[in-house]
């Protein structure tokens, strides 16, 4: 399914190619080599030649008469004793160089590289020409490749080390252009570094999509670091027999220096006007990064220890990279980490530790870079910086929280394709970072970034990958290499892993704030169960033991009273009733005041209410009361809320008996109940046109036993109001009262709505 | 009268005992009342142990009984009460000056036959008690097939 690719070469059986099985060719057994030297494929223990490729024939006899004959046979005995040991050699796994070894020809000589390795259990050797006066041996590049890690110390970027490499390479081996290219994450290849003469043009920066170097190619270079192609316009030569006969596998060249590649590749290096080619490997951690891509206008072969000098230049490369990377990484992390830190110590400075995130919104956005943040805990959500509006805010959080994957921390620089409909949302969250900060609730703190255009320069346009022929579907290497320019959109810059990194030690921090929390609160309601149990207790006694004495006080009055009243004066009796009266009036303070204790304590079991029934009830029952007075009630549409029918009928009841007595001396009596809608919550009141109260005294309005009046104008214990205040708190309302003297007064409380 | 059963008071608090007293006094009952001190004085007659090993009265009509009593108290004399074969259909009123509903629920959970929470007021007192003792005492006959009755009855 690719395009034959700039650096590898995928199979040659283009004929009868097909779309699917393209990635799968197996191009490490190409069943031929390139003509520089040969390839014998020999029988362990025996060194018998069981197959073979010959390129030189002027040194080594023709294939069929090489294959069967035994090594010691075919070669001059000077050669053989260079080789002989090939089978120790081999036992490592590895390719090893034998040596150069020289074969007498038209009366002078040749000489070749003697390379070995074993593959599927036969050892592979290999005769590569030399080229005229190449360098004989690793030794004498040393200056170059000492030249090479001087400079090395004195650069710092990745950049100047990529930059240092090409040109080091292109300075050794003489090409005309040598790149160095780089990986992303999705296999694409991006040029960061070229050296070049001006035969051929310049590719940096172009970027070359991941079909051009198929996965088994990457495998390949990954197994063999050096690859070598002296001319595009070489003849192949068969491996013969194709088959080894007694496996009947065809050779594995995996490792092999003389591996044939794809007539297509050999197509596309043309097109590229490129004849000769060379690539290096860049492994990290055994894993492929980059390569170091050389090319050549013309053809050209890059002697054995030229190309080993640029291996060894690649992994000083790889290595460095690796270092710089890491030390960046860690600068990245250390600069985190003090951001971290503060938001900690934010945190830990707040009642609610959230607020520490929120009221330093600056060190929360720089610690992952982000331009917006939300904080969300417990159904609300705190917005910072550019962020998309709340109620979008909502939307990705209901999306993170249907995802019901077990990741705590989730990053994107692409949020279009993976939450749907949120392309609108590109402006402020092309990018999402989000840490779950609660296993119970869906609360997470999620980080924005805007999305960022960019614009790709591909080498040649990646989308046309095959061509029509009339024979059928065919692959043909791009034609063109001109740059071909893609707005990539919908896209944040990415997130780094440090910042990544730091986001879930964020999370972490504040999981371990939550669970202490936790413990701390479980400890604080432990000590409220053992605090409010004493309360009872004390309650309980205080009904029992504080009840009786009153009682005693007025049953022995009354005994008094009713046995012996005659033998007492008026005054007397008047001061037996005085007793009687008081002690009952002292109980009922008692009861008052041990009912208002209950009301604080009993379990509420809200239910939906109707409360113009729950008024209306109410209002019946208080009428019946009223006598001959006039009262005229005007009832408004009342909402309808959530409550425990018991406790909200007692505020009903409290504050419709306080307006029946305050408007004793009106007539007639108004006394209005109505409601309004408020922010998020419902406003029910209660005005009456009766004696009012001063303002100055609102504040002891709602106390316990706390009056406004005097007992002989108005009777009551002043637990009333305490007792709807109690009430209406305890269904999570407020409660606030507004008159003037002898203006009426206005009792007013607010129960949330939308819970009903 | 002599057919006429006893009631029960069990009250720790002389005052309250007094007052009670009048009250019955003015309902103008006949029966006798026999006063029990503590829990365990009234687990003690109504078994007839102890010093009420050779009582001359009978089972009694109603049993009034505290809530709060040193030693046995009221809740737990209640339950033994209750549990007893031969008493359990004895006609149980508790007397209390509390006001807390988890007294109340016990007491019911436990099988009390009334629960009547003495008022401040001495008017009120007289009444409740009047109309206790009154249904208790004289119009609630103990079920005919009731172990207690036929004991008595021989």
């Amino acid at each position: 399914m690719t395009q034959p690719a700039l650096l590898s070469e995928p199979d040659n059986h283009s004929s009868s190619l097909d779309l699917l099985t393209c990635d799968r060719e197996p191009i490490h057994v190409p069943g031929n080599i390139q003509p520089y030297g040969a390839l014998l494929v020999l029988e362990p223990g025996t060194l018998r030649i069981l197959q073979a490729a010959n390129g030189t024939d002027a040194i080594l006899r023709s294939d069929g008469q090489l294959v069967g004959a035994v090594l010691a046979d075919v070669l001059p005995a000077s050669v053989f004793a260079a080789v002989e040991q090939v089978e120790a050699a081999t036992q490592t796994p590895g390719v090893s160089h034998l040596g150069t070894v020289r074969f007498a020809h038209d009366g002078g000589w040749r000489s070749y590289h003697a390379i070995a390795h074993r593959a599927g259990g036969r050892i592979i050797l290999e005769l590569e020409e030399t080229v005229a006066d190449e360098p004989g041996s690793f030794e004498d590049l040393y200056p170059h490749v000492r030249d090479f890690l001087d400079s090395l110390q004195a650069v710092s970027s990745v950049q100047e080390l990529a930059n240092l490499a090409a040109r080091e390479v292109r300075r050794i081996t003489g090409l005309d252009r040598a790149l160095v290219y780089r990986f992303d994450e999705d296999w694409n290849g991006t040029v960061i570094a070229e050296d070049r003469s001006e035969a051929l043009p310049s590719y940096l920066d172009l970027r070359f999509p991941a079909s051009d170097i198929p996965a088994q190619a990457r495998e390949l270079y990954r197994l063999n670091r050096l690859r070598l192609i002296a001319d595009a316009d070489y003849t192949p030569v068969p491996i013969e027999p194709t088959l080894d006969p007694a496996t009947n596998a065809p050779v594995d060249l995996s490792l092999s220096v003389l591996r044939s590649v794809s007539p297509v590749h050999l197509e596309y290096m043309r097109n590229m006007g490129t004849y000769a080619s060379m690539s290096i490997s860049l492994l990290r951690e055994g894993q492929l990064w980059g390569l170091i891509s050389c090319h050549n206008a013309a053809p050209r072969r890059v002697p054995y220890h030229v190309r080993t000098a640029c291996d060894f230049i690649g992994q000083i490369l790889s290595l460095q990279l690796a270092a710089k990377d890491h030390a960046s990484l860690a600068e990245q992390r250390h600069a985190r980490r003090t951001i971290g830190a503060r938001l900690l110590g934010h945190m830990a400075a707040e009642d609610h530790f959230l607020d520490g995130l929120i009221k330093h919104g600056d060190d929360l956005l720089a610690l992952t870079n982000a331009a917006g943040a939300a904080v969300v805990f417990g159904g609300t959500s705190s917005l910072i910086g550019d962020t998309p509006a709340s109620t979008d805010v909502d939307r990705i959080v209901a999306w993170l929280a249907d995802r019901r994957r077990d990741d705590d921390v989730f990053a994107t620089d692409n949020l279009a394709v993976v939450m749907p409909g949120s392309e609108l949302l590109k402006d402020h969250a092309s990018g999402l970072l989000a840490i779950a900060i609660s296993q119970v609730h869906d609360s997470y703190v999620i980080w924005f970034r805007p999305e960022v255009i960019r614009t790709v320069s591909w080498g040649g346009d990646p989308r046309k990958r095959a061509e029509l022929e009339p024979d059928g579907l065919r692959l043909h290497p791009r034609k063109s290499f001109e740059v071909w320019k893609e707005t990539v959109s919908l896209r944040s810059s990415p997130w780094l892993e440090a910042e990544v990194e730091a986001a879930a030690e964020l999370r972490t921090a504040i999981v371990d704030i939550v669970l202490r929390r936790a413990e701390e609160m479980a400890a604080l309601s432990e000590r409220l169960v053992s605090i409010n149990k004493e309360l009872e207790a004390f309650s309980y006694s205080v009904s029992h033991d504080l009840r009786a004495p009153f009682r005693h006080i007025v049953g022995y009055s009354q005994l008094l009273k009713n046995n012996e009243g005659t033998a007492l004066t008026e005054r007397g009796q008047r001061y037996v009733d005085t007793i009687i009266e008081s002690a009952i009036s002292a109980g009922t303070l008692v009861d008052n005041l041990l009912s208002y204790s209950q009301m604080g304590r009993a379990t509420l079991v809200p239910v939906p209410l109707d409360m113009d029934t729950v008024t209306a009830e109410v209002i019946r029952k208080l009428d019946m009361e009223v006598g001959a007075r006039t009262i005229d009630w005007r009832i408004g549409k009342l909402a309808p809320a959530r409550g425990d029918p018991v406790m909200m009928r007692l505020v009903f009841q409290n504050l419709l008996a306080n307006s029946i007595k305050f408007t004793r001396d009106r007539d007639p009596a108004v006394i209005e109940v109505g409601c309004e809608p408020g922010d998020g919550e419902n406003v029910y009141f209660v005005r009456d046109n009766g004696v009012g109260f001063d303002e100055a005294y609102v504040s002891k309005l709602f106390g316990v036993f706390q009056r406004l009046h005097r007992v002989e104008e108005f009777e009551g214990t002043g637990i009333g109001l305490a007792n709807v205040r109690r009430i209406v708190e305890r269904h999570g309302g407020r409660v606030w009262a507004e008159g003037q003297v002898d203006g009426g007064a206005t009792i007013s409380f607010a129960l949330p709505s939308g819970a009903e | 009268m002599a057919d006429l059963k006893p009631i029960l008071l069990v009250e720790d608090s002389p005052k309250d005992v007094e007052l009670t007293l009048a009250a019955l006094e003015r309902c103008q009952l006949a029966n006798t009342v026999i006063v029990a001190r503590d829990g365990a004085e009234a687990l003690d007659y109504l078994h007839a142990r102890g010093k009420f090993t050779d009582r001359k009265t009978s089972e009694p009509a109603v049993v009034l009984l505290d809530l709060k009593l040193p030693k046995v108290d009221g809740l737990e004399v209640l339950e033994q009460i209750k549990k007893h074969e031969l008493l359990r259909h004895t006609p149980v009123v508790m007397l209390t000056s509390s006001r807390e509903e988890r007294d109340l629920v016990r007491s019911y959970q436990l099988g009390v036959n009334a629960f009547v929470v003495k008022p401040v007021g001495f008017e009120q007192f007289f009444e409740a008690i009047q109309d206790l003792g009154m249904f208790w005492a004289v119009l609630n006959e103990p079920p005919p097939h009731s172990a207690l009755g036929s004991e008595q009855a021989a």
